[in-house]
């Protein structure tokens, strides 16, 4: 395959598994820095301990170490921010995604398809697998958010404004969830949608039934 | 200043005038405290009922809509009406002594803000008896939810009004405290010989007044929404009032931290027996953090898409250099000393060790692609809630016990005091630390029911909450118990650095009733007490005594 896949997913976990091991070393480090001295520096002996003051470069190497580590998250954060958002020419499939309190519809514009959800089941996503998917998202009402869990990924859905993104899903044939993750009222929790990932010969059968079953 | 005058001084003023009219800086910071303590226990109330509703899944104690009342009130309450006022008015009640001035600037100014914190928390709560409630829309009131189609009732309305009350009483009590500060500083005290509370809070000062305004106009222009609409409803409207809000809302982040890491700070230092490590460092990475402070709102705002998430990345992330070096400052100040381990310290090491967990999930949710997955989910609540509640209100309680006998004249009993906060310490944690785990698995905030697959978690959480309602209630019988049963307290329990320990306790009307010692460094008490060769004076002070000469 030519065109480099967006992924979410992946990009999250790299990423996450840089930041995570640093953030455990860092408090590992401040718990002995406030535990040791509970059992070294215990007040036993009267008087006064050594006041002196610290060297005067220790802030400014110190700060500058602290500055190395701020340039490198920020240099994994961008690089990953750029695959993130990178324009995507010609995606494999465009979904326009409408939120409104308290459900979700999925418009497949190229296929002449809408998914359309009921009161008691929730509107199902369907997307073939290893495809960059544009998803153009608004809002009827108030803002929502659009989140997949699975793809570690959510964009907020606002009135009056459309903004896009691309996503991909790997893996075969399973379902996940979706849901709204911005308080929206009244229903909020239970503003769900499903998601179901097709191999593309399955995402073809499944256009081309539904384009029967519209017909 | 000098004892001699005190005699001639007006007294203080008791019974129901004093109550509603005294403008002793003391006595209107304990009013604040007192009205912060009782929204504390009202929003804490809330705050169970939203765990003991998320024991299980499903609706079982509230219904939905009632559910997004509680934890709307319970955000806006702690937020507005508690940890904003107490952060301040720690500041009212010891920035005048800690700079050594008799009386705080602008003393009925400051009683202004306490009048308007009540009514502010009134008017909000009034909401309650509002036909549809108080206003329901989160504490962040994100349009196009919080306008009249979508948060109908006039308990939205008088949301508003209280926000802006509350809002401009800690803009005003800031500037008490920035007038204080600038004006007020006792011969001897230059800026650069200020104890780290006194900078910490003169810094949060400056924040509260540079933000409350845009909350205020955030508030007004919502208002306006409401009645006449128009404001917000176009393309850019609903942006436009994230990026106003936020503008606001994360300095008030650090408003509500810095107070506490300068509390901790003297804390510290007193129980270390050694002068605060990295003063100047230190003083310099509160001004790097209060600019960079106003840099950063836009990280709330990641996953909308229309901001540009670069430069607040950056900004944000950034963070790291000041915290880090504050970080340093406090863990260097316990290496070498002669440590006590009394109550004030334990509270202090559980908001270092406890805020960091805060800060470092913090830097997570700085990187847009790891927030595009964690924002808006239990993560996100158990980051704030580690800053704000495992951190901030430590650093409250490590200040609590360490100034009551100055502000009470007794003691606290160690033994309860112990008991608050092992039960604290414990709570806070089971409570917090699961929903890290319950974020990344794909629990959103703000829900009142969730798959069954996050039960046992919550559950977890929630008996977390009741055992910080049992330290709450430990904390509350230390208090009963030190104030029938007396202990006294001299002017100086812990031999202290600073200035409030060279007084009575509790202090006069008129702060000091003996003459000041000299002010040489920053901790002005420490060099009395042991004379100024040990470690002494720094090079600044050497200089200026040179230059006197």
């Amino acid at each position: 395959m030519l065109v480099a896949l967006v992924d979410t997913r992946g990009e999250f976990e790299d990423l996450a598994s840089t930041y995570l091991p640093i953030a455990i070393v860092v408090f590992a480090l401040v718990l002995l820095g406030t535990l040791v001295p509970l059992f070294l520096f215990r007040a036993r002996k009267p008087g006064l301990p050594s006041q002196k003051e610290e060297p005067p470069w220790l802030p400014i190497v110190y700060g500058a170490g602290l500055a190395a580590i701020v340039a490198v998250l920020i240099t994994l954060t961008f690089n990953a921010q750029d695959k993130i958002s990178a324009k995507v020419a010609h995606p494999g499939l465009q979904v326009n995604v409408t939120a409104a309190k308290w459900n979700w519809r999925f418009d497949y514009p190229a296929q002449h398809i809408s998914q359309i959800g009921g009161d008691t089941t929730p509107t199902s996503l369907v997307v073939p697998t290893g495809t960059n998917i544009r998803f153009n998202l608004t809002s009827l009402d108030v803002i929502h958010s659009f989140w997949i869990p699975y793809v570690r990924f959510k964009r907020d859905a606002f009135p009056r404004r459309t903004t896009s993104f691309v996503l991909s899903f790997p893996g075969v044939g399973y379902h996940t969830a979706g849901r709204c993750a911005e308080y929206c009222g009244l229903k909020h929790d239970q503003m769900i949608f499903t998601v179901e990932v097709m191999s593309r010969s399955g995402f073809n059968a499944w256009v081309a039934q539904r384009q029967k079953g519209q017909a | 200043m000098s004892s001699a005058t005190t005699t001639t001084l007006p007294r203080a003023r008791g019974g129901v005038l004093g109550l509603i009219a005294s403008t002793d800086h003391k006595n209107v910071a304990i009013r604040i405290f007192l009205t912060g303590f009782f929204f504390f226990v009202a929003g804490g109330i809330l705050a169970l009922l939203i765990r003991t509703e998320l024991y299980s899944p499903g609706q079982q104690l509230v219904n939905q809509d009632h559910y997004n009342e509680i934890f709307s009130m319970h955000g806006s309450t702690m937020i507005y009406l508690f940890v904003v006022p107490i952060s301040l008015a720690l500041g009212i009640y010891f920035v005048p002594l800690q700079v050594g001035a008799a009386e705080i600037a602008l003393p009925r100014l400051a009683l202004l803000g306490w009048w308007l914190l009540i009514g502010g928390g009134i008017t909000m709560w009034l909401g309650w008896f509002t036909q549809n409630g108080p206003g329901d829309a989160g504490w962040t009131a994100y349009d196009p939810l919080s306008d009249a189609t979508n948060t109908p009732g006039d308990g939205m309305y008088l949301w508003i009004i209280g926000v802006m009350l509350a809002a401009t009483s800690a803009a005003l009590l800031s500037a008490c405290i920035l007038a204080t500060v600038m004006r007020r500083r006792a011969p001897g005290m230059t800026l650069l010989r200020m104890p780290v509370f006194t900078w910490s809070m003169l810094m949060t000062s400056v924040l509260m007044i540079v933000a409350a305004p845009a909350l205020l106009v955030a508030m007004a222009l919502l208002f306006w929404e409401r009645v006449y609409g128009g404001v917000f409803n176009t393309s850019g409207g609903p942006i436009a009032y994230q990026n106003l809000f936020w503008f606001f809302g994360h300095p008030v982040v650090y408003v509500m931290f810095f107070p506490f890491v300068g509390a901790v700070g003297e804390v510290i230092a007193t129980f270390s027996r050694k002068r605060f490590f990295g003063y100047r460092a230190h003083v310099a990475a509160l001004l790097l953090f209060t600019a960079l402070s106003t840099s950063v709102w836009a990280h709330h705002m990641f996953a909308t898409g229309q901001i540009t998430v670069k430069y607040f990345s950056l900004t944000s992330t950034a963070l790291i250099i000041p915290a880090g070096i504050e970080y340093l400052d406090l863990v260097g100040t316990m290496w070498g000393g002669r440590i006590r381990l009394g109550v004030p310290m334990a509270f202090a090491i559980g908001f270092i060790l406890q805020f960091l967990v805060g800060g470092l999930s913090g830097i997570f949710s700085g990187s847009p692609p790891l927030d595009y997955h964690v924002t808006d989910t239990y993560f996100i609540v158990g980051h704030f809630h580690y800053t704000l509640f495992a951190g901030s209100l430590f650093g409250f309680f490590a200040a609590f016990y360490y100034w009551w006998p100055k502000v009470t004249g007794t003691f606290l009993r160690t033994g309860i005091g112990w008991v608050h906060f092992a039960l604290l310490f414990v709570g806070a944690n089971l409570t917090f630390f699961p929903m890290f785990f319950l974020g990344y698995d794909g629990m959103p905030r703000r829900v009142g029911d969730y798959a069954p697959q996050f039960t046992d978690l919550n559950r977890v959480s929630t008996i977390g909450a009741f055992i910080i309602a049992l330290g709450i209630l430990a904390w509350l019988v230390n208090i009963v118990v030190s104030l029938v049963r007396r202990e006294p307290a001299p002017a100086d329990p812990w031999d202290g650095h600073t200035l409030e320990w060279a007084t009575s306790s509790p202090p006069p009307r008129h702060n000091f009733d003996r003459p000041l010692p000299p002010i040489r460094s920053y901790a002005p008490l420490f060099d009395a007490r042991y004379g100024e060769g040990v470690g002494y004076p720094p090079p600044e002070a050497k200089r200026s005594e040179g230059a006197e000469a």
